[in-house]
């Protein structure tokens, strides 16, 4: 039985009482080929499972609560429409959906109307999100791979910014900063591993 | 380079991050196919990472779910219609099986053997069927029941959320109006946003009107009431926008026939408070 034919339910309450209900786990191929069957179900796992994860990634990019929310609705909806285009000999399914989650929060960042929206900002402002009662702006320095900048030099924390959380890929980083392009990239992958050290 | 070098200069971080260029990209791709060692590297560092983004991740806000869930949805309803198409390839791949009179003799003790089974299934199953089914009935009422209240009850926590929102906001001038003489007990709050100039009204405690009569809300301005705007009964203790008011040194509300008098009735006053 499909749960889009019951009649006159919605489906957003049923998905959520239904896996409160049911407790459901899927493995990653499970998921995936659930995913790829357009289970609605395994959907709802999928959001329960790496939406706080994927927004703890949008947001220090973003750096604002209603671009970020954008953004990861974007990509939730990007991850179903596309999950035919994961291939999983290439990585995880979380590794693909991080890097969908990054380009579109980069996109979001070039946006022309997005760069004119922040100048114009009022300096506090409430958002009306549920419970949320935070301002736009978030302290995003203590969030995700953000905080663990801090523990970088800042030669190297300058080359993270602008290539992670930035998007500028390594030749425009070179010409930015000054320096040899072979440089730009020893400084990035060292710093890379030094980041990876500090995670958890 | 040999493997290990190549494992750890930083590549594989640098892959799985998405910051390798076209050609890192695809010179580690061919790697990882070509070498068990590197494709486990990467999968080490992949799971590190989604550990870790789990572990620090940010709850995003609770309403975007069901508006995410909503687009689903109508995707959902788009692609159910072609899961029941068989393809024409499948269908002729089906084997052929040549048989002996031997066969037949088997078959046919087969059959009968199979035919009494299958007619205690039959009775067996149906029997479940139809307890299922009464199951399957009830469960559904209890569901669309829950739905709703569910519904109900988000709606009200929505409302909730909204009026907390208003009252949290420093640019909203809230004015208790608590019951004149005649009407102690009597409460309502109004919310005036001092940038938009709307109001709204929160009534806290207020009798239901009679048939054929309604609240109106007034402003007093320069000593006179101006008509504010109609309480609507139906939307409860919720907040109403009413009209827009620029200036006021109180508020006021008076009980009206229904549709609102141009000025209020006196002894009909409720509630009154000072901005």
């Amino acid at each position: 039985m499909r749960l889009s034919t019951l009649p006159e339910t919605n489906f957003a309450i049923l998905s959520k009482i239904i896996s409160l209900v049911a407790n459901i786990t899927y493995s990653e191929g499970e998921l995936v080929s659930l995913l790829q069957s357009r289970d609605a179900l395994a959907f709802n796992y999928l959001y329960d499972h790496y939406a706080t994860a994927l927004y703890g990634v949008i947001l220090p990019i973003v750096n604002e609560t209603e671009g970020a929310n954008d953004v990861l609705q974007e990509v939730f909806l990007n991850i179903w429409r596309r999950i035919e285009t994961y291939d999983p000999s290439k990585g995880r399914l979380f590794t693909w959906m991080l890097n969908i989650a990054r380009n579109a929060s980069i996109d979001l960042l070039r946006s022309k109307s997005f760069q004119n929206s922040r100048k114009n900002q009022p300096l506090s402002e409430t958002v009306d999100w549920g419970n949320n009662y935070y301002v736009s702006q978030p302290d995003t320095a203590t969030i995700g791979l953000h905080k663990l900048l801090e523990k970088l030099k800042e030669e190297q924390r300058v080359l993270i910014d602008l290539a992670y959380f930035k998007g500028y890929t390594h030749e425009e980083i070179a010409e930015i900063e000054g320096l040899p392009l072979g440089t730009v990239k020893t400084r990035i992958r060292n710093a890379l591993i030094q980041l990876r050290n500090f995670m958890k | 380079m040999n493997i290990k070098e190549y494992i750890s200069s930083g590549i594989v971080e640098t892959y799985v991050l998405g910051l390798a260029s076209g050609e890192e990209a695809e010179e580690f791709e061919r790697m990882c196919g070509a070498h068990a060692e590197v494709r486990n590297a990467r999968e080490l560092f992949e799971q590190q990472l989604e550990r870790n983004a789990i572990a620090v991740g940010v709850q995003p806000p609770r309403k975007l779910k069901s508006l995410i869930l909503s687009e689903i949805e109508i995707d959902v309803q788009k692609h159910a219609p072609n899961k029941l198409i068989i393809e024409p390839e499948k269908l002729e791949k089906i084997p052929v099986i040549r048989l002996t009179p031997a066969f037949w003799k088997y078959a046919a003790a087969a059959s009968i053997i199979l035919l009494v089974a299958s007619t205690i299934l039959n009775f067996y199953f149906f029997n479940q069927y139809k307890k299922t089914n009464d199951l399957y009935s009830q469960l559904l009422i209890s569901h669309n029941q829950l739905a709703s209240e569910f519904k109900i009850m988000q709606s009200k926590a929505d409302n909730y959320a909204s009026a907390m929102d208003m009252a949290n906001d420093s640019n909203m001038a809230v004015v208790k109006l608590p019951g004149v003489t005649e009407h102690p007990g009597n409460r309502a709050t109004v919310y005036w946003d001092k940038r938009s100039k709307d109001v709204y009204l929160m009534v806290n405690n207020l009798p239901a009107p009679p048939a054929g009569k309604q609240y109106q809300l007034w402003a007093i301005v320069n000593g006179q009431p101006v008509d504010a705007g109609m309480v609507d009964w139906e939307l409860g203790n919720m907040k109403t926008p009413i009209k827009n008011v620029f200036s006021a040194e109180a508020f006021a509300i008076t009980l009206e026939k229904a549709g609102g008098s141009p000025t209020p009735t006196p002894n009909a006053m409720y509630v009154f408070g000072n901005t």
